[in-house]
């Protein structure tokens, strides 16, 4: 169509009343121009026109010719079409409602899992250029290890040598006290290297980001504090710039306020983080900067422009081996040190894109057994119009035409479908938030914007295509003389339509079966880990976490030696214990299945192959009674007591499992170990293994260490921030009170947060499992439904086709239990053949799920066989009704009407 | 009317530009002028003429205005555009060659074999 057609066309198309009566205002003219010269010529007015009206032909269909001639003709039929389909609709509200309301939650659905699907995965990182930026990770493939901590030369490598890099900026997360309020607040921080924000791009809001003054050897004095923090506390005022806050007591000056979509891309926490800090780490607080003093947890970079991935990666490949070679004593060449990058955004959803992928395709599957569904009520109603349809054809529509008219429906409820669909995902995604676990990367960016509306309109349209396809097809098959001979009585399209309808029946069964095996596996793992023991009694505890402060001037520091945290620790637990209610108080570093903690590598003696990192442990930091309270039973040996303090021989406590690990055949009692090259420490109790990270992680060699004892990993590495667990058969909310006041009454400056129960905290690290194993399983059971709805259909139709030939065998002696075993046996073959054909595609799909399981095998027996059971009775209670009906055919009543 | 001869097929685009090439004319004029100029021989049914007027329109060859009529009633003229005006020379020539042609070829006698 060129350009002059095109622009006539769309004339039409918009202009389309207009013209339409300029089309008959032309005919009009001619018709009586004509027939004003046949009365000159001496006919009668009326005979002239009647004349002229005969002369001229079919008006209708020279206007026909007219629109086909400028190629509009189907757009004015799209709208008679849309006007038939509606009137149909109106006329059959029920199976409208259904239809309609069913395509909204399946379309609905999908919306909302690809409007989290398009936020996390699809769409780039909300910073200019972010395919340049990258994640940079430090591994020892030799020893199997991911993600080594890193020293500040080998930054200054990342920086200088490498020559791949705009920038190199480090980070480590953290949080601060915030004091100086009318409450002391704790807040999220990052460290970073000053340049970090001009690596991301980001441009402040208010004020300035970090620059030149900031380069300095420790912290920057300056501060840049997040939107929220600025509204919060600042009630957003402008003159918050060249403030001062305490951080640890340590005072900064707010130099800029982030705008408020800005978010640090890296994991979200329960916080997001609110203060940033900027450091070139090497002051004296922080470690010697050596090589060996790898104390930094995490490194991004921007690429040069022009650089690809795979060119950054040969280099940085090749000045590993380069430095390796360079500084054998320290990089062990058995841990084969190695540089990897990977894209910024990959690293940042990596470990959550199986689970969203899992879930878009249970949604899709969704929205698959709905169209067939709707296809099979649609075929349902199409076969009562096929006399209809014959008489059209018989009349010169064509076949086509009628096609489109079907389709023309179907699409239209399939957009209206789709519309309901969009509101009631906007809808899901106003509360959606609750449910959805918050470790999921960058929810704060799930929308329904243009990609998603796409998407929905894209699934509308598609499912409008597979149910309206197949009747569209069928209405168009029909004999033509068959159908008017067979008149009145619609008796279906015969055999093949029969199949088309018991073939969506089997494939709506499939589909189900599929939903409903992924729906068991996830569940059946989210029960096994509600089931699972923690290694402790999590009820009637109650946790707090707590911060001390952690000042770069060591003069503001009253937590300097750990004597004073000694100090401190022992009254604030005797002050904890002496609330009513509260039987026993303990503290520790991190609580088990909340807090990550840090792994370090463990030095083992007279193990010969002592060379550090392939021995890696986490090691926790507990009070003398902290088992006590977690009711954690002890294997062997003894718990800490207040006599295992600063200056007396340190001693840690061991897990079973590190003691199987490291001690297979001795008694690991007496023996020494090590965090890094800290001090040796004695082993003096074995506990059993607590799931510290988590109910579905399996465990890692834990190292507990007693609270009162100088910790020393690395130089200059300290805990500061702990958790409060106590004993208790109070309610949290009524000790949240108690807590801060006691906390407070030894230190007014601290922050209490996070007060929660134990099971609270096992609850949560189970989220993101329950999500997907809830969204999956109502998924399954909408399908289960809409299915068994399909096999119910399919039986009750054939019942109304056969109920002749049904009464024709009963007058001849059948009884009731025979029509009843014909009809039933007729649904469980088709969905015998649903499961089955279902069973085989999930057995070959189910390893693709591995990741989303725990302790459940991909082909878990028990949920292969107790899915397709229950699918099995669903199918028969489905096809008793239909059947049971059959029975109370009337033979008389059939036979006469035959 | 007299003996009428039918139209050949798709020889009617080419009467309604050459129509039209003579000055504006409405749909009933463009009629009437093709069967004055044929002197009432050809046989044109009268509505055919409407689907391809706006054919040739659509396709740019001539163009519309709502004018007066003679008889001062609302009509809508047809003229032709430069597109339209070269198609007719184009359209002439071709069917001048092809009835050359097939006059030479109804002319041969079994002699000039």
């Amino acid at each position: 169509m060129n350009l002059t057609r095109f622009r006539s066309w769309l004339k039409w198309i918009a202009k389309g009343q207009r013209l339409e009566s300029e089309m008959e205002a032309e005919v009009r003219f001619h018709l009586e121009s004509y027939a004003a010269d046949l009365v000159r010529q001496g006919l009668s007015q009326q005979e002239a026109m009647r004349r002229a009206r005969i002369e001229f032909g079919g008006i209708e269909s020279h206007k026909d010719a007219m629109r086909a001639s400028v190629g509009v003709r189907w757009w004015g039929e799209l709208g008679s079409d849309m006007r038939h389909g509606l009137r149909l609709l109106r006329k059959n509200t029920g199976f409208a409602a259904v239809a309609i309301l069913t395509l909204a939650l399946g379309v609905g659905a999908n919306t909302a899992i690809f409007s989290i699907v398009n936020a996390v995965l699809l769409r780039s990182l909300p910073f200019p250029e972010p395919d340049r930026l990258v994640k940079i990770f430090f591994n020892n493939p030799g020893t199997g290890v991911h993600g080594v901590l890193y020293s500040v030369p080998e930054l200054d490598d990342l920086r200088n040598r490498a020559g791949v890099f705009e920038y190199v900026t480090g980070t480590e997360r953290g949080s601060v006290n915030l004091t100086g309020g009318s409450r002391p607040e704790r807040l999220e921080m990052l460290v970073s290297s000053p340049n970090y924000f001009s690596m991301l791009g980001a441009t402040p809001q208010i004020g300035r980001l970090f620059g030149p003054p900031d380069f300095t050897p420790g912290f920057a004095p300056s501060v840049v504090i997040s939107d929220s923090l600025w509204r919060r506390n600042f009630a957003a005022h402008r003159n918050v710039l060249g403030q001062t806050i305490r951080l640890d007591n340590d005072p900064y000056t707010i130099v800029g306020v982030l705008p408020p979509d800005f978010r640090n891309p890296g994991r979200t926490n329960s916080h997001d983080i609110e203060v940033w800090l900027a450091s070139g780490f090497t002051a004296a607080s922080d470690p010697e900067p050596t090589r060996g003093a790898r104390a930094f947890p995490s490194a991004m970079g921007r690429l040069k422009p022009g650089m690809t991935l795979q060119q950054a990666q040969a280099r940085l490949t090749a000045m590993a081996v380069e430095i390796r070679h360079d500084f054998p004593t320290d990089y062990p060449s058995e841990n084969k040190w190695m540089i990897e990058i990977q894209p910024l955004q990959e690293a940042l959803v990596g470990n959550i894109r199986p689970m969203l992928l899992v879930l878009q395709a249970a949604v899709i599957l969704l929205v698959f057994i709905v169209s067939l569904n709707i296809a099979n009520l649609l075929l349902a109603r199409a076969s009562g119009w096929q006399q209809e349809m014959a008489v059209r054809s018989a009349m010169g529509a064509s076949r086509g035409r009628i096609a489109r008219q079907m389709l023309t429906e179907s699409l239209l409820l399939s957009l209206m479908g789709g519309a309901a669909g969009v509101a009631l995902a906007v809808a899901m995604l106003k509360f959606m938030p609750r449910f959805i676990p918050s470790s999921i990367p960058r929810l704060n960016e799930v929308s329904v914007d243009w990609p998603v509306l796409a998407f929905a309109l894209l699934i509308s349209l598609l499912t409008g295509l597979v149910f309206g396809l197949a009747p569209a097809i069928h209405s168009t098959r029909a004999d033509l003389s068959v159908a008017t001979r067979e008149g009145g009585r619609g008796s279906g399209y015969g055999v093949k339509t029969d199949r088309l309808r018991n073939s969506l029946a089997v494939a709506e069964m499939a589909i189900a079966a599929v939903l409903m095996i992924g729906a068991g596996l996830l569940l059946r793992t989210f029960r096994d880990l509600l089931k699972e023991n923690p290694g402790f009694n999590p009820t009637q505890v109650v946790t707090a976490r707590v911060n001390l402060p952690f000042p770069s001037d060591p003069s503001e520091d009253p937590y300097r030696t750990i004597v004073k945290q000694s100090a401190f620790y022992r009254e604030l637990g005797h002050q904890l214990s002496a609330i009513p209610g509260v039987e026993l108080a303990g503290f520790v570093s991190n609580l088990p299945a909340a807090e990550v903690g840090f792994t370090f590598a463990l030095g083992i003696e007279d193990r010969p192959s002592n060379s550090g990192d392939d021995l890696r442990a986490k090691d926790f930091l507990v009070s003398p009674d902290y088992f006590k309270v977690m009711q954690a039973p002890l294997v062997r040996g003894r718990f800490f007591t207040e006599a295992d303090e600063d200056g007396k021989p340190r001693v840690a406590i061991i897990d079973e499992s590190t003691a199987r690990r490291y001690w297979p055949d001795r008694d690991p009692l007496g023996r020494r170990l090590r965090m890094g090259t800290g001090a040796w420490m004695t082993i003096v109790g074995i506990v059993k293994d607590i799931k510290q990270d988590g109910l579905d992680v399996d465990a890692v060699p834990h190292i507990y260490v007693s609270i009162y004892q100088e910790f020393d990993p690395a130089e200059g590495y300290v805990f500061r921030d702990f958790s409060v667990a106590l004993r208790t058969s109070l309610a949290t909310s009524a000790l949240e009170p108690q807590i801060r006041h006691q906390v407070q009454s030894v230190d007014p400056t601290l922050p209490v947060y996070d007060v929660a129960s134990m099971n609270e905290l096992l609850d949560r690290s189970l989220a993101s499992r329950r999500f997907s194993a809830q969204l999956v399983g109502g998924f399954a059971g909408v399908a289960l439904l809409v299915a068994s709805i399909g096999i119910y259909g399919v039986l009750a139709y054939m019942v109304g086709q056969r109920s002749r030939e049904i009464g024709l065998r009963m007058a001849l002696g059948a009884s009731r239990t025979d029509i009843l075993k014909l009809i039933v046996t007729r649904g469980v073959v088709l969905s015998i053949i649903g499961i089955i054909a279902g069973v085989i595609f999930s057995v070959s799909t189910a390893s693709m799920m591995a990741s989303q399981l725990y302790g459940v095998r991909p082909h878990d027996p028990v949920v292969f066989l107790a899915v397709p059971l229950l699918l099995f009775v669903i199918a028969v209670l489905a096809s008793y009704i239909p059947a049971w009906r059959a029975t109370k055919v009337d033979p008389m009543l059939a036979l006469r009407e035959a | 009317m007299g003996k009428q001869i039918d139209l050949l097929q798709g020889t009617l685009d080419m009467l309604i530009l050459k129509a039209v090439s003579l000055g504006p004319l409405h749909g009933y004029g463009v009629l009437l002028r093709i069967q004055q100029i044929s002197g009432q021989q050809l046989e044109i049914q009268q509505g055919s003429l409407y689907p391809a007027l706006y054919r040739l329109e659509h396709q740019g060859w001539i163009a519309s205005e709502w004018g007066e009529s003679d008889n001062n009633r609302k009509a809508k003229f047809y003229s032709l555009t430069a597109t339209g005006r070269r198609q007719l020379h184009s359209e002439t020539e071709k069917w001048n060659r092809m009835a050359s042609l097939i006059a030479s070829i109804l002319r041969t006698t079994p002699e000039e074999i």
